[in-house]
């Protein structure tokens, strides 16, 4: 990837924090949480995923690496997911 | 004795033993789980001394199986040995006993974690509250009655909230078999019925600080008219916290005049 | 166990050399430290479980501070773990031997493999554990602490959660550790099978199936160690389906050691009656761990002896074939033989002693665990444990004796003194040579060949000794004459060619590891005493710390050298060069600290209330425009980096010492920022929090500033490195080679992806 590629990712995470902060601004966290926790938790995937792809280059990388880091994301949200799960 | 006639006079409506009490159900669990263990134990153990031993290394320098098997060489790069087949069926077999036992078990494990049905609930159960301290335990009961040591009627369905004032505990009445943690900030339940009276140790199972083995008391199963007495007295002398449950029977036995327990 | 391994799967040596060193002096310190604590009191005072919240100061008596050097010293061996396992991984995908397909590899080997990747993520969940648990003690956090305001309403605790977070936090490390301790006994187990019953391992594709299947699954089963604890039911549910699932693969592995048996040439030398007397204690185990299954059960054996008994028969089972895998490797290890009577008079020792121990313990199963009281009734099954542990302890002085003794009187043993060995451990002389290999192992011609210098030379087109990598070098060469040296022939080990080929072996000679691991010791020693404000503590804080990061910076400079295999066998990480395959594993055990670290605190805000927590805890004044402003700053220093990747590629020396120094002042700009709002935020006076909001205010200001507080630790790290290769940069370094840049930018893109969770979980939501 050249310099313009990595521009262009680079203005895309921008906007994409300041929408998150946005959501906040107008009040949508307030009026409909759970509307703003879904909008505001898929950007920040978007965001990592999208860092993760292009600034680590894990799109140009064998698919082992991403699996591997894939695992242990996996083993997180199980302890996070379940665990909280579990008391509700 | 007279406080027999108090108890069917007030008509309190028992469940005379019918409830399946959680001993039973773990008892007769356990029994089988014993019997099949021990079975598949042996059987299985026998099993493997047989190959061990009937595939014995004679010290013969023929090997008896070279037209069957191939013998490992050194630097070879590793493969499995023939006779896979053979893996799967006892497998196959082990799985289905270990997944058939455990799914005969949870309906088991919903009763216990349920309680009895509502019909049989709702004769009158009675709901304790019970604390973990280091190291002691102590016991609400619903008119507010607070001791260190268990009071309860025979044949009756006892709900435990269990919670702990300080650090992690663990409640439980082993004869009865009847145990669930002891957590500060929240409550577990747990419940059970005791058909026979007598004295029976609630213990703590989880190791809780220096004094962890000391933190036992006692629980006392006594008949329904027993029972009434003692905690129409209770609510009479108001909150007392005196460990001394004998005493406080005794008591009640003596100085009780009449008044139906609430 | 690591050299064994390395053997077998034809590595010459360790990816990183020095990381090992870094990874022994610390697990050494830990341990000293350990030992240190028991002479400052309270040491494991609330068991090795460390249950919550009898494992905080509060709970502590006196002062108690080994209980907090302990934890720190389990800090400390974390570390040296996770170094291990990068550093293990990191060999075993890019070191195999050529035709070693990850499949192929010895089942001794497989079992370290899994093992190491439980440990790589376990040993993450635990770090984060011990962390929270470690600022509990020394900055005083709240995590894990349960207010008891003197009401008899357990609810009304500040932090209902407290107790429950431990369990859980340490549960997903320690059941995945049960395997941790169990697998390479079962490798070696089926190793020593394969020897003294002269019969390749049957099934053995699916025993490598189950083994997989039982790494998984070991990270999904850890609340049955919770039934009681109040989880709700169809929690209970799944987690009994997954235990009971993963007993299963255990089930077809026995089977599998069983059949191999099966017409087999079965002799009973020392090392097979372990391994055979491992499999029996572990169907025993196995069985009794049915009946823990059965959750209805497990209630009642909960905190009791049939628990205790099991998990003996179970991990000591484990253990047992170990002591095996002692006597089997011996020979290679020590080139001499051990005696075989004493051996065998050891294990028969050994096996009535396990069982007089343990058997009992079923019988009195009613026997509460670690009380010194328990009913009369029982005091005989007591009693003969107790003669069981006895003759147990005596039989392993037979082992020392023997295995002592047998250094210098022992016979010869040979390349291999055991019929039907197949591994390639047995190829090499005993004691193996330092460079592990006369030659580069090789099974491409389906069985294992060394290659000599010239040969690798003619492969890869580079000059002998060049310790060049060669990425992906698994082309086979049909035909070629080759200089190779077959296995059967005597050894004659032809390293001549390794000590005069230039680089040869690499030097593991850094005192660098040593002082690191050694300023660790004396820092957390200090950080142990801090809270009693005594100078001594407080000094030796400092002088640690100081003479870590010096020490850290020191063996940065150092010049070291370990090249990589020429010709290895690499999948699936084929060009992934090893610094980089070890950056991404690093990072995949960190995706785990840090989430234990977000799960901890959606945890502790579930038990709270989740919509309850931001009005009851956080102030008015915590507000999101600093984290937005972090957040720009964090993106944008990750947009640097690449730019000076683009730059170094292009040799642009000034762009990319710019866009370096720009990384480093976007970073430290963000630290500034997170000072200012912290010291804000540590002196408001409101109604609600009229002392300020610090890190003891409450649960929400202790998960608020620990996380951030860890990722911006994580910020000071990637700050140290980036200022040095600012340096670096503008003195010309990385023109033409962005790897190194690369490098950190797999950290500091890291550390930036970690933040975009951070900030809307601590900042709006």
């Amino acid at each position: 990837m050249d310099w313009k590629g990595y521009t262009l990712i680079y203005v895309v995470l921008f906007v994409f924090a300041t929408i998150q902060a946005v959501v906040e601004f107008v009040g949508l966290v307030d009026s409909a949480y759970w509307l703003a926790f879904g909008i505001i938790m898929v950007l920040s995937v978007v965001k990592a995923v999208g860092v993760a792809a292009y600034y680590q280059h894990l799109i140009s990388e064998p698919r082992s690496v991403t699996y591997m880091i894939l695992g242990g994301t996996l083993g997180a949200i199980a302890l996070t997911g379940a665990a909280a799960y579990s008391i509700v | 004795m007279p406080s027999d006639t108090i108890a069917h006079a007030v008509g309190v409506p028992l469940h005379g033993g019918d409830v399946r009490a959680p001993a039973d159900v773990f008892n007769s669990i356990f029994e089988v789980f014993l019997v099949l263990g021990t079975v598949v134990g042996i059987v299985v153990v026998a099993y493997t001394m047989y190959h061990a031993i009937k595939y014995r290394d004679s010290g013969s320098t023929d090997d008896p199986y070279a037209d069957t098997v191939e013998r490992p060489q050194l630097g070879e790069k590793p493969t499995g040995g023939t006779g896979g087949r053979k893996v799967f069926y006892s497998f196959g077999i082990s799985a289905v006993i270990v997944v058939s036992l455990i799914a005969w078990t949870y309906t088991t494990l919903l009763y216990i974690e349920n309680g009895p049905d509502e019909s049989q609930a709702a004769i009158d159960a009675i709901e304790i509250e019970v604390e973990g301290f280091q190291f002691g335990w102590n016991f609400v009961y619903p008119n507010g009655h607070e001791t260190n040591s268990l009071v309860v009627p025979q044949d009756r369905v006892i709900k435990l909230q269990v919670t702990s004032l300080d650090v992690f505990h663990n409640f439980g009445i082993p004869e009865l078999r009847v145990k669930t943690d002891a957590l500060p900030g929240q409550y577990t339940s747990a419940w059970f019925t005791a058909s026979e009276t007598g004295e029976y140790t609630a213990k703590c199972y989880e190791l809780c600080g220096t004094g962890h083995s000391l933190m036992v008391t006692s629980v006392e199963v006594v008949p329904q008219s027993e029972y009434d007495e003692w905690y129409a007295d209770t609510q009479s002398s108001g909150n007392g916290t005196s460990g001394n449950v004998t005493a406080a029977i005794d008591a009640g036995a003596t100085t009780a005049v009449g008044g139906a327990p609430a | 166990m690591p050299t064994t391994s390395s053997l077998q799967i034809g590595a010459d040596d360790l990816a990183f050399p020095r990381l090992n060193a870094l990874s022994y002096w610390l697990y050494l310190f830990s341990g000293i430290l350990v030992g240190v604590s028991f002479f400052q009191g309270s040491t494991f005072a609330g068991g090795w479980t460390m249950y919550a919240p009898l494992n905080t100061p509060a709970y502590i008596p006196g002062e108690g501070l080994g209980a907090t050097s302990v934890v720190l010293a389990l800090i400390m061996f974390t570390a040296a773990v996770t170094m291990g396992s990068v550093n293990f991984l990191t060999t075993m995908y890019r070191m195999r031997a050529e035709g070693l397909r990850m499949r192929d590899i010895p089942i001794f080997s497989l079992s370290i493999n899994l093992t190491v990747w439980m440990m790589l993520f376990a040993f993450a969940a635990l770090l984060a554990a011990l962390m929270i648990l470690a600022s509990d003690h020394v900055i005083g956090t709240t995590y894990f602490q349960f207010a008891n305001d003197g009401s008899t309403l357990g609810t009304s605790a500040e932090n209902p959660g407290a107790s429950l977070l431990w369990a859980h936090l340490f549960w997903f490390f320690g059941h995945p550790e049960v395997y941790i301790v169990f697998f390479p006994a079962l490798g070696a187990m089926a190793e020593i099978f394969q020897t003294f019953t002269g019969r390749r391992l049957v099934g053995r594709k699916w025993f490598i199936i189950s083994m997989v299947l039982v790494a998984i699954q070991s990270f999904i089963v850890w609340m049955h160690h919770m039934f009681l604890t109040g989880i709700n039911l169809p929690i209970k549910t799944i987690f009994m389906a997954t235990t009971i699932g993963i007993s299963l693969p255990f089930d077809l592995m026995v089977f599998s050691l069983i059949y191999t048996m099966a017409k087999g040439r079965v002799r009973f030398k020392t090392p097979f009656l372990f391994s055979l007397g491992a499999l029996l204690l572990f169907i025993l185990g196995g069985i009794t761990g049915v009946f823990l299954g059965a959750i209805v059960l497990d209630y009642q054996f909960r905190g009791t002896y049939w628990v205790v008994a099991h998990f003996h028969y179970v991990m000591f089972g484990g253990a047992t074939a170990l002591i095996g895998g002692l006597y089997y490797w011996y020979p290679k290890m020590t080139g001499k033989m051990y005696d075989e009577f004493l051996g065998k008079v050891h294990f028969a020792t050994f096996f009535v002693g396990f069982n007089l121990l343990y058997f009992p313990m079923f019988i009195a199963w009613e026997t509460p665990r670690r009380v010194f009281e328990y009913p009369a009734d029982l005091q005989i099954w007591h009693n003969l444990s107790t003669v069981g542990g006895f003759i147990l302890g005596a039989s392993m002085l037979v082992m020392f004796y023997n295995l002592f003794v047998s250094i210098w009187r022992g016979e010869d043993a040979g390349e291999s003194p055991w019929k039907y060995a197949s591994t390639a451990e047995w190829a090499v002389g005993s004691p193996p040579k330092l460079e592990n290999f006369p030659g580069l192992p090789s099974y491409a011609s389906g069985s294992l060949e060394f290659l000599d210098d010239e040969e690798v030379a003619e492969r890869t087109g580079k000059p002998p000794g060049a310790g060049v990598a060669a990425d992906g070098g698994t082309a086979s060469d049909g035909g070629t004459a080759r200089n190779i040296r077959a296995v059967t022939a005597p050894a004659t080990p032809t390293a001549a060619a390794h000590e005069t080929g230039g680089e040869g072996h690499a030097s593991h000679a850094s005192f660098w590891p040593f002082l690191v691991s050694l300023g660790g010791f004396i820092a957390f020693l200090g950080l142990s005493g801090v809270r009693t404000g005594s100078p001594v503590y407080v000094g030796m804080a400092a002088v640690g710390g100081l003479a870590t990061v010096g020490s850290l910076v020191g063996m940065t400079r150092e010049s070291f050298h370990a090249p990589e295999m020429a010709i290895a066998e690499r999948w699936p990480f084929e060009g992934v060069e090893k610094m980089k395959l070890g950056m991404w594993t690093f990072l995949a055990s960190d995706v785990v600290l840090f989430g234990g670290f977000i799960g901890s605190y959606a945890f502790v805000r579930v038990a709270y209330g989740w919509s309850d927590w931001h009005h009851d805890l956080i102030p008015a004044e915590h507000v999101t425009m600093p984290g937005l402003i972090n957040t720009y700053l964090l993106l944008t220093s990750s947009f640097l980096v690449v730019l000076a990747m683009v730059a170094a590629k292009r040799e642009w020396r000034g762009a990319t010492t710019a866009s370096l120094a720009g990384t480093f002042a976007l970073g430290v700009g963000f630290l500034v920022n997170k000072g200012i709002e912290w010291n804000h935020l540590f002196h408001i006076h409101s109604e609600m929090f009229p002392n300020g909001w610090t890190l003891s205010t409450n649960i929400g200001s202790s998960t608020f500033y620990l996380t951030t507080g860890l990722h911006g630790a994580h910020v000071v790290v990637g700050l140290v490195i980036c200022g040095y290769m600012t340096i670096r940069a503008w003195n010309g370094a990385y023109q033409g080679d962005d790897k190194p840049i690369e490098y950190f930018g797999l950290y500091w893109h890291f550390v930036d992806i970690v933040w975009l969770f951070l900030f809307p979980l601590f900042y709006i939501l």
